[in-house]
């Protein structure tokens, strides 16, 4: 599966984009990438990547069998503009299904990378026999990815009222969107 | 009709069905590759004369958005086995007779995989399932699969394109052909 890496995208202002899985050289990049992320976007971030210790555990903890972690790479100058984690499951009862969260870097939005990389992420998911894909998003912040997930036939599940709460201290509602994998012909 | 297809047959388990028809059914689409510049059709025989699997290809139509690379690009068009005849890697085959040519280290062959050509309901599989078979068959002969803004790949998540990439093709070219896949035209 990720032999096939690295793959290659071109965005619409012509820079040739590479997605590929993290490994632990990718500490500095990453760390730049997080420390980029606005501070009340950080605020959402589940893992609290943008703390370097934490970076450094995660790095040096990495197993493709329980996360699979992809970077997506501007080929002229090596800069991360965006990562996606795919969380898998070893537990047999829920080994079908997996939960994806995607990041783009705010100056390298509107390109369709985060749409590729849910699309990469998709397929990924189809080669290693997953059934189910689900993804949570934040409304009113993470409003263009459930644009992208929604193109990408990620439906509506269910919303979490005031599941999340912002560094203001209000309420925002969490977004369970959730696509399937395997389309059998009586799907056409 | 050449001499070569004029007596054979084509076996009944590449034809129509209810959810699926083979991509080529008459000898006459046979025919038409073969006179093409560059048109090949690689045939499986069930003695003494009945067509039970092919592989075909050809430069891209002038249509294609990759034709806008000229020759360099070369299309793997299909290959499909006999409903029939499943199960004994003949589909392997017929690929491979294809490919055992120095004709592709100067060219970026390609396939476009489309979900609603394949034959799911004969096969049993899933759109995922017949996706991975289509990448391990063709990943066997150098292909891998790439990325593409074109509208019928993307069309369905499935759907797959594959290319390999001929050990005389320059950096440049490869360069043009990844800017053409997402749509930017060679300068």
């Amino acid at each position: 599966m990720l032999k096939d890496y690295p793959k290659a995208i071109v965005t619409k202002d012509g820079d040739s984009v590479l997605l590929r899985p993290v490994t632990a050289q990718d500490e500095q990049e990453l760390n730049k990438f997080f420390s980029e992320i606005p501070d009340n976007e950080q605020w959402f971030l589940r893992e609290k990547l943008d703390d370097p210790h934490i970076l450094s555990e995660f790095l040096r903890k990495l197993d493709y069998k329980r996360i699979i972690p992809i970077i997506a790479v501007r080929e002229t100058d090596g800069k991360i503009i965006a990562n996606l984690r795919l969380h898998l499951s070893s537990a047999p009862c829920i080994g079908h299904v997996a939960h994806l969260r995607v990041m783009v870097h705010p100056d390298f939005r509107s390109l369709k990378i985060g749409s590729w990389m849910i699309l990469d992420c998709i397929k990924t998911s189809m080669d290693i026999g997953l059934e189910k894909l689900f993804a949570e998003f934040i409304s009113g912040v993470e409003d263009s990815a459930i644009g992208a997930a929604l193109k990408l036939d990620f439906r509506h599940e269910g919303t979490l009222k005031d599941y999340i709460r912002d560094s203001k201290g209000g309420y925002r509602d969490l977004i369970i969107m959730s696509r399937d994998i395997q389309t059998r012909w009586s799907d056409f | 009709m050449p001499p070569l297809f004029r007596n054979l047959q084509v076996d009944e388990g590449l034809g129509h069905f209810s959810h699926y028809s083979s991509i080529i059914q008459r000898l006459e689409d046979f025919e038409t590759i073969a006179v093409r510049p560059g048109g090949r059709v690689t045939l499986g025989i069930e003695d003494p004369n009945i067509i039970v699997g092919y592989c075909v290809g050809s430069y891209p139509d002038s249509t294609d958005r990759w034709a806008a690379l000229g020759d360099l690009m070369y299309e793997l068009a299909a290959v499909e086995v006999s409903r029939n005849y499943r199960g004994c890697k003949l589909g392997e085959k017929l690929l491979g007779m294809t490919m055992n040519d120095d004709f592709f280290e100067d060219k970026i062959a390609y396939m476009c995989g489309y979900s609603w050509h394949w034959d799911l309901e004969g096969k049993g599989m899933s759109a995922a399932q017949y996706r991975s078979m289509m990448k391990h068959l063709y990943g066997k002969f150098g292909f891998r699969e790439v990325y593409t803004n074109e509208p019928n790949i993307t069309l369905r998540a499935e759907n797959i394109m594959m290319i390999r990439v001929g050990l005389r093709v320059t950096p440049e070219d490869q360069m043009k052909f990844r800017h053409l896949r997402f749509g930017m035209k060679p300068k």
